[in-house]
């Protein structure tokens, strides 16, 4: 356990060792150790996590949002010396979690088994792309084409037109948040039964739940979700209307009468808000594209902000489509303290990471406020930084040993 | 509540969650439910106003067949109470001093204007975990401000980076927001309580903000860095992405398939395909050859040379034969396909919940598969039907102060 004099943290006390790339499973890393665990992350630099080379930012600028917190260390599994020290850090570790399939994890040699004989109580948590058991469980898949997997593309975008696609791998972060709710719960319930779980879990199954009420519409009355474009069957005005500027939008929703009416009197009262076309959501939602022809007059020759602004000063929901600049300069966001300055080291193929320079960025913090025992920024190491710490403090590797697997390539 | 186990092979010990959530929250505390919390949805006497919502269990109107209430609020068990009359906030005291956990979603103040706020509420109960889920947070310029499921999906740009270029910013069809708010505070609740329960800490107030909870669900488009690194706006790409190429939705033979090509070995192993099946050698060029970025420059035409390709095929052959060549093409589905898809079923994702009224229908429960542990399998509740277990049995209140709050329409 830890020691008297540090505060105590929710996870203080509690390793969790992470070996996979990408996003889902990082997050949950990133989110048990803002929480206060140990969280041990094995990389190896001769295969690198292709998150570091998103290219919409510096290469390796958004790593600090899915590693920090983190001990990074550097085992090649695949090699037998790193094999078995990967095996000595699942002895002292609580909780194991991988995102890799069955087939890569037979090839290194890491059996869930004996990973649970070499530490009983271990709890796992092992996530795939479209699932560990069942008849996909060899298929590789990634995050950012589960949305259409997980029915959601289908049921987003125009009338008529092809489904909208999302330019993210949304569906990994239902995972990546699904994922510590389980593990915390699981060490709960390891601690009042004394019994261990293993948990399977995927993106595919993440995004195919947010498909929600549809799939009980779908098998109560045999309803297909249909593309609606922005509209909403409970509210009108209801949609993103063009503003002044390049690519400038403002999102308005139009829930109650009260809100109708409070929209009408910022508009300026026109005669055609009075118009009986207009006067019930029913006849609003009859008319919309008149409605939306004259709401869109009134954004056009104005800007997001100023329209956001004049309507949520009267009670109507409203807001800019936020853009990056909007969302980096957001005096709301600044007040909270979201995003947050941090190093980065800026990736590069052609060497090992201790090599690599230093960068500049920013990243955000994980959102809950816990008024108590806060979410951690934490600090932010490089791959491999942490070798000394894991491999000769907490395993007490010889200084030769550790020499040895890191010239030889194991701990590399 | 003292800290109990919970039962054989469910996840969660019973803590008692009090769930006054709207749609930002909801979510939160079917999470906790499904994998075996003691959820109490608190309900005005009329009824949670979702129960009105369309579409509803064979087109029937209803307060118990509402689709959506019947999703977001499976597990659940449901009391009424009518918080905006003095003993009805009296009662809801008394009730919380027997929960671990509240979870609300009213506008900021609302709790505090009705004198249930979290300080107050401690006073009885100094192991509480509170949780507000609302659309911008608790404090901030922006706190006060209405939101909605499009609301949040502007605020937080996630429209932003939906739909084609040259059409507006677009909404997903599932009602995303309803997700990333109420996940995080599932999270947040539980690392409280075990904070409360493993390090012998104090309870506490957590602050979700939608709006932040949103912005980290897209962070490998990251549009505030990308603006301060490079100045420049991330935006709509249509149907296929600029972060990797190729990615996205492809036409073929029978609708669409999705692929996405990532790494170098991925595209050597395409090319190749594609020149074995089109005889089109441009596809072998070698400046395509590399990572995903460095076929930025040639997005156009690769994407019609894979349409070239695609469109030879169905979406299952490329689902399966891509697998066989470690290339990943992914179908596109809708819920009908969902329902029947092979994987869901072999990996237990779906129970049959048994209610009064909606009869029995599959719901999508198992997000975790497990021998050791599974999910929670009651429908939804019927408007007040614990009021009698809970506010009689757990509270001890008599049958004729029961009356009595009947009478008055407190419950």
């Amino acid at each position: 356990m830890t020691s008297q004099s540090a505060p105590k943290k929710p996870l203080s006390g509690i390793r969790v060792l992470e070996l996979g790339p990408y996003v889902a499973l990082p997050l949950t890393g990133r989110i048990l150790a803002s929480l206060g665990a140990e969280v041990i992350k094995v990389e190896t630099n001769k295969v690198l996590d292709e998150m570091n080379f998103i290219p919409a930012w510096s290469r390796g600028g958004g790593q600090p949002e899915f590693q920090r917190a983190k001990k990074r260390i550097t085992i090649d599994v695949r090699t037998p010396d790193g094999l078995e020290v990967f095996k000595e850090l699942v002895k002292v570790s609580d909780v194991f979690m991988t995102n890799f399939r069955r087939n890569i994890l037979d090839r290194w040699g890491i059996d869930f088994p004996e990973l649970r004989r070499l530490r009983p109580d271990i709890i796992l948590m092992w996530q795939t792309g479209l699932g560990g058991i069942g008849p996909y469980y060899t298929y590789k898949s990634y995050g950012i084409l589960v949305q259409h997997m997980g029915g959601v593309s289908l049921m987003s975008g125009e009338e008529g037109e092809p489904p909208a696609t999302i330019n993210t791998s949304y569906s990994d972060y239902h995972t990546g948040v699904f994922q510590p709710v389980a593990i915390m719960g699981a060490l709960l319930r390891r601690k009042l039964t004394g019994q261990p779980a293993t948990m399977e879990s995927s993106i595919f199954k993440s995004g195919a739940l947010t498909a929600g009420p549809a799939i009980l519409d779908y098998q109560s009355n045999g309803r297909m979700p249909q593309r609606i474009g922005n509209r909403d069957p409970f509210a009108a005005p209801h949609g993103v209307y063009q503003c002044q500027g390049d690519d400038r939008w403002c999102a308005i929703a139009v829930q109650t009468e009260e809100q109708w009416s409070a929209f009408c009197r910022v508009i300026g009262s026109p005669d055609w808000c009075q118009e009986d076309t207009f006067s019930s959501l029913d006849s609003r939602l009859a008319n919309q594209e008149r409605l939306d022809e004259l709401v869109g007059q009134w954004t056009a020759d104005q800007t997001a902000e100023a329209v956001m602004t004049l309507l949520q000063d009267a009670g109507v929901p409203a807001s800019v489509v936020s853009q990056g600049q909007d969302l980096h300069d957001s005096a709301h966001l600044k007040a909270r303290e979201f995003y947050r300055p941090t190093p980065f080291y800026l990736a590069d193929r052609s060497k090992p990471a201790y090599e690599w320079d230093g960068g500049e960025g920013i990243a955000s913090a994980v959102p809950p406020k816990l008024s108590v025992s806060p979410m951690e920024f934490g600090s932010y190491s490089n791959i491999g930084e942490d070798n000394d710490y894991v491999f000769k403090e907490l395993l007490g590797m010889s200084d030769a040993d550790v020499t040895k697997f890191t010239e030889n390539q194991s701990l590399y | 509540m003292p800290f109990q186990a919970p039962a054989e092979g469910v996840l969660l010990p019973p803590y008692r969650v009090l769930d006054l959530t709207g749609p930002e929250g909801v979510f939160c505390g079917k999470l906790l439910a499904d994998y075996g919390a003691d959820v109490i949805k608190v309900e005005p006497p009329a009824g949670d106003t979702t129960r009105q919502r369309a579409p509803f269990v064979g087109d029937q109107p209803g307060p118990e067949r509402s689709a959506y209430f019947l999703f977001y609020n499976t597990n659940k068990r449901s009391v009424t109470l009518d918080l905006e009359t003095p003993r009805g906030r009296e009662l809801f005291k008394k009730l919380a001093t027997s929960a671990d956990v509240i979870v609300e979603s009213f506008p900021v103040g609302h709790m505090k204007s009705l004198g249930l706020d979290f300080d107050t509420l401690k006073a009885d109960n100094p192991g509480l975990v509170m949780a507000s889920v609302t659309p911008f947070g608790q404090t901030g310029p922006w706190k006060d401000y209405k939101s909605s499921d499009l609301i949040s999906l502007a605020a937080s740009g996630f429209m932003q980076i939906t739909g084609d270029p040259d059409g507006p910013p677009l909404r997903q069809g599932n009602e995303q927001s309803h997700f990333p708010g109420s996940q995080y505070a599932a999270a947040a609740i539980m690392g409280a309580l075990f904070y409360r329960d493993m390090q012998d800490g104090a309870g506490q107030y957590i602050d979700v903000s939608m709006q932040e909870a949103m912005i980290t669900y897209y962070t490998d488009a990251h549009p505030a860095l990308a603006w301060m690194q490079r100045g420049e706006n991330v935006t709509r790409v249509g149907t296929n992405s600029t972060l990797v190429i190729p990615l996205g939705a492809y036409p073929c033979e029978d609708g669409w398939i999705s692929a996405g090509i990532i790494t170098p070995r991925e595209w050597e192993n395409l090319s190749q395909w594609m020149y074995e099946v089109t005889g089109n050698e441009e596809i072998l060029n070698d400046d395509y050859k590399g990572g995903n970025q460095d076929r930025a420059p040639y997005n156009d035409i690769i994407t019609a040379l894979v349409m070239d390709f695609t469109t030879r095929f169905t979406s299952e052959e490329l689902f399966h034969q891509g697998q066989e060549r470690n290339l990943v093409f992914i179908p596109v589905n809708t819920v009908s396909d969902l329902l029947a898809d092979p994987q869901l079923e072999a990996s237990n994702f779906w129970f049959d919940l048994d209610h009064a009224e909606a009869g029995t229908l599959k719901y999508p429960l198992g997000v975790f598969d497990s021998e050791d542990v599974s999910p929670v399998t009651k429908a939804a509740p019927h408007l007040g039907q614990d009021n009698g277990d809970i506010y009689g049995g757990e509270l001890g209140l008599s049958e004729t102060e029961l009356s009595s709050l009947r009478a008055q329409g407190v419950i």
